[in-house]
């Protein structure tokens, strides 16, 4: 268990430099997908939720301090999602929810509610109403976010059939 | 007890921990405008700043050349002098003793290059490669060749914080070019928007966007956008105008922060006579 948070947390520093610097190149109208909640519900399928939620705090703070952003707002919501995603986490399920399109699945879900909840620590704005904040600053993040983790899926479930 | 707390803790220790991480965020929330924590961001973004301006470099396509440095200095210079004649032009025309407007170019120009930028709806940021060690100070604002981006919100040793004008928490006074008429600019989430405008007031899509003398965070007159529509807000009485801004925010590699520091005496003087009214 303690390499596994070992390799997360060593996963993450290059992961949040791509997130940085590579990402934004792909970013259409603010929209971009979230290298380092991927990371976060693959190690939480992994290890469960409590170690979910656990790593999620880490990660969020980690991505606070270095990405320049409102400290506490990628906190809150990672240590949030790392909760949720532990929701699916199943221990004779693990190979399932990691290899299969599932994951895509986990990843659409989980990276609308930490969209969501980011946009709402970022904003001051009252007048944008929920359908839109879902919709435009919750879900199109997310199903990029969900398309991305498709190679991921793809090279494991390869991997199991070879 | 002993029992009792243990069973407690092993029935719920999942929502103990994510209620106590989550109270922890809120209370950081809270605390975002202490001088420690901004240290202590200060530091880390630093420190990480190195590794990501390496990767940056290497995807550069175009590398940094002195030649090319010194031309977009040279084009953001002009720019704003360009602006500046016209606005003198429309202002010769209304006021012609009023010709002796603070000059928005007078100000020394620092360049510095992205070396990551956050995108985020709400929290638009970039971390710029000019820090203290080159006398960049918090509220410096930022622009480029094609026009204003942001504002230093934190500086560490070597690297600095700018916040964009995608960023919710920007919110700065601007000026109709033509009309002359002011307004506050602020980010949406989705668009560029000057909120509450009176019905009344002449705005006309291809209208430029400046910022205005009574701004206190930039100096007057940096290109901000163009008027690119508008929609009346729920009461009906005023407008919300819908600016698209000359930056291109996704693009950008080179920026330059002008050696403008916001008047404290001016920002003072301003809330004592909020005050005393």
């Amino acid at each position: 268990m303690r390499a596994d948070y070992l390799i997360a947390i060593l996963l993450l520093i290059p992961l949040t430099i791509i997130q940085l610097t590579v990402i934004p190149l792909f970013s259409y109208n603010q929209i971009a997908p979230d290298l380092v909640l991927i990371l976060l519900v693959y190690y939480t399928l992994r290890m469960g939720q409590m170690h979910g939620t656990i790593l999620g705090f880490i990660f969020g703070l980690f991505f606070d301090l270095v990405s320049g952003g409102i400290l506490g707002s990628a906190m809150f919501s990672k240590t949030l999602s790392g909760f949720l995603a532990g929701y699916f986490y199943n221990e004779n399920k693990v190979e399932l929810n990691l290899h299969t399109f599932m994951f895509l699945f986990i990843v659409l879900v989980i990276g609308t509610v930490d969209s969501v909840t980011y946009s709402f620590f970022g904003s001051a704005d009252t007048s944008s109403n929920m359908l839109t904040l879902i919709l435009v600053q919750g879900l199109f993040p997310a199903m990029y976010s969900s398309v991305l983790s498709l190679p991921m899926v793809i090279f494991h479930s390869r991997k199991i059939f070879a | 007890m002993k029992v009792f707390f243990s069973r407690f803790w092993f029935g719920y220790k999942e929502y103990i921990i994510v209620v106590l991480l989550l109270v922890i965020s809120l209370s950081v929330l809270s605390l975002n405008s202490k001088p420690g924590i901004k240290k202590v961001k200060a530091y880390a973004f630093g420190g990480f700043a190195v590794c990501t301006s390496g990767v940056s470099k290497i995807l550069e396509p175009f590398s940094t050349a002195f030649e090319v440095e010194s031309l977009r200095e040279e084009n953001a210079r002009l720019m704003l002098q360009v602006n500046r004649l016209r606005e003198y032009g429309l202002q010769n025309e209304e006021l012609k003793k009023q010709l002796a407007l603070k000059d928005s170019s007078q100000y020394p120009l620092v360049s510095a290059r992205v070396v990551s930028k956050f995108v985020s709806a709400s929290q638009g940021n970039f971390i710029i490669n000019a820090g203290d060690d080159r006398n960049i100070k918090t509220g410096m604002p930022v622009i480029n060749s094609q026009g204003l981006l942001g504002v230093v919100t934190t500086v560490s040793k070597d690297y600095s914080i700018v916040r964009t004008l995608r960023n919710r928490e920007l919110k700065f006074a601007v000026k109709n070019q033509r009309s002359r008429f002011d307004g506050v600019l602020e980010w949406n989430g989705k668009e560029l928007t000057i909120k509450n405008v009176p019905k009344t007031y002449d705005m006309e899509v291809g209208d430029r966007i400046v910022t205005s003398d009574f701004s206190t965070k930039f100096p007057p007159s940096i290109p901000v956008g163009v008027v690119a529509g508008g929609n009346r807000d729920k009461t009906g009485i005023f407008n919300n105008i819908v600016v698209s801004p000359y930056a291109d925010f996704v693009r950008v590699e080179h920026v330059f922060v002008i050696a403008f520091v916001p008047s404290v005496q001016k920002n003072n003087l301003e809330l004592n006579l909020i005050k005393n009214n």
